[in-house]
């Protein structure tokens, strides 16, 4: 229970300078921001890693939920699609795995220069 | 009948059309884990139940947005909860930062450019095309670009979800087909396609996948917000 505490404890920090970010620089939204300074507390171990681990997870594993009302708003565009139809959808479908693609071999490619021992165990875990 | 129960009730409406949605939610990540489906997925599912089950009951979705604020109130956190697959991974990602910049503004580049052209050929209106060039970021960011270069903006909102829900679930199978096996990659390309959606599918596979969606949704972001301004008005002289 304390190290649920601590985690959230710790989120809404970020999340809070998140917001601070947001509104001095722009740019990115505040969560992304807040992702970021995240990162880098645990990096600097001014959050405990250790402590946060477990709520941490849970929340990762089960953040999918907090998308629903957003992906439900798709019921405003009904209209949209009845207008332009399926060119719409294809559009969107063939650019984006025109984009996972191109990322995809790029990346297969050109991050082959690893630190050994994470990528013999990265690929252990997948047999 | 409902939606004066909606407005004379408004506390345990909500409360029960939240527990609808996390229960619903559940219900098929249960389902996803015995039977293993990439069509199980849980944020899908949800989707595809609630939409017609508001309709029957002529709940507008304004309301049904209303009633579920407490899913929106734990987004923001959520996404900072991210922050710690990245952490994990930062030694790697940090090894590799110039390869990952350099893919990824290759990729945006030409994402915008296929989505802007497509879209000029075959609906021949501009505020669609800047729409669709720009859904592979996370919503506000993909809507604020929209809006700055003259847009539509609903149209970007409705992209960017169904690049979101399409590239994470078909994604991650494309990915394999074609050869794409490593985590680093699958990461990448799925949370540039496909954004925040698409890390969460991503964070259930490992965390491996998680840190490096997480990374490709920043910097994805970042460097759309950069190279739109001068590529769409570039290919708008194109098609003018």
């Amino acid at each position: 229970m304390k190290n649920v505490l601590y985690t959230l404890f710790a989120i809404s920090i970020s999340l809070l300078l998140g917001k601070l970010a947001n509104h001095l620089l722009a740019g990115l939204p505040a969560s992304l921001y807040g992702m970021v300074i995240y990162a880098i507390f645990l990096q600097l171990n001014w959050f405990s890693a250790k402590k946060v681990s477990t709520t941490n997870q849970w929340l990762v594993r089960h953040m999918g939920v907090c998308f629903v009302p957003a992906g439900v708003g798709i019921i405003n565009h009904f209209q949209l699609i009845q207008n332009h139809g399926i060119a719409l959808i294809f559009i969107i479908f063939s650019s984006t795995f025109i984009l996972l693609t191109v990322i995809g071999f790029l990346s297969e490619r050109f991050l082959i220069r690893s630190i050994p021992a994470d990528e013999s165990l990265s690929d252990q875990a997948k047999l | 009948m409902i939606n004066s129960f909606l407005i004379n009730s408004p506390i345990l409406a909500s409360f029960i059309i939240t527990m609808i949605t996390v229960a619903t939610y559940q219900l098929s990540a249960r389902l996803q884990q015995k039977w293993q489906s990439i069509w199980l997925n849980p944020m899908l599912i949800t989707i595809t139940i609630l939409v017609p089950l508001l309709l029957l009951v002529d709940i507008d979705y304004q309301e049904y947005s209303k009633t579920t604020q407490l899913l929106n109130l734990l987004l923001e956190p959520a996404i900072v909860a991210l922050g710690f697959p990245l952490y994990q991974q930062l030694r790697q990602i940090k090894f590799h930062w110039r390869e990952i910049m350099s893919i990824l503004a290759l990729g945006i580049a030409a994402v915008i450019s296929v989505s802007f052209i497509m879209a000029m050929i075959l609906i021949k209106a501009p505020e669609i095309a800047i729409a669709l060039s720009l859904k592979s970021v996370t919503t506000p960011i993909g809507i604020t670009l929209t809006e700055q270069l003259s847009g539509d903006s609903s149209i970007t909102a409705f992209a960017i979800m169904v690049a979101g829900l399409f590239g994470g679930l078909l994604g991650p199978a494309w990915l394999e087909f074609i050869g794409v096996k490593s985590a680093k990659a699958q990461g990448l390309a799925i949370g540039s396609a496909s954004h925040v959606i698409g890390t969460a599918i991503m964070v259930r596979v490992s965390a491996e996948h998680g840190a490096y969606s997480s990374v490709s949704l920043i910097l994805s972001a970042l460097l759309t917000a950069l190279i739109s301004p001068w590529l769409i008005p570039l290919l708008q002289q194109l098609f003018s």
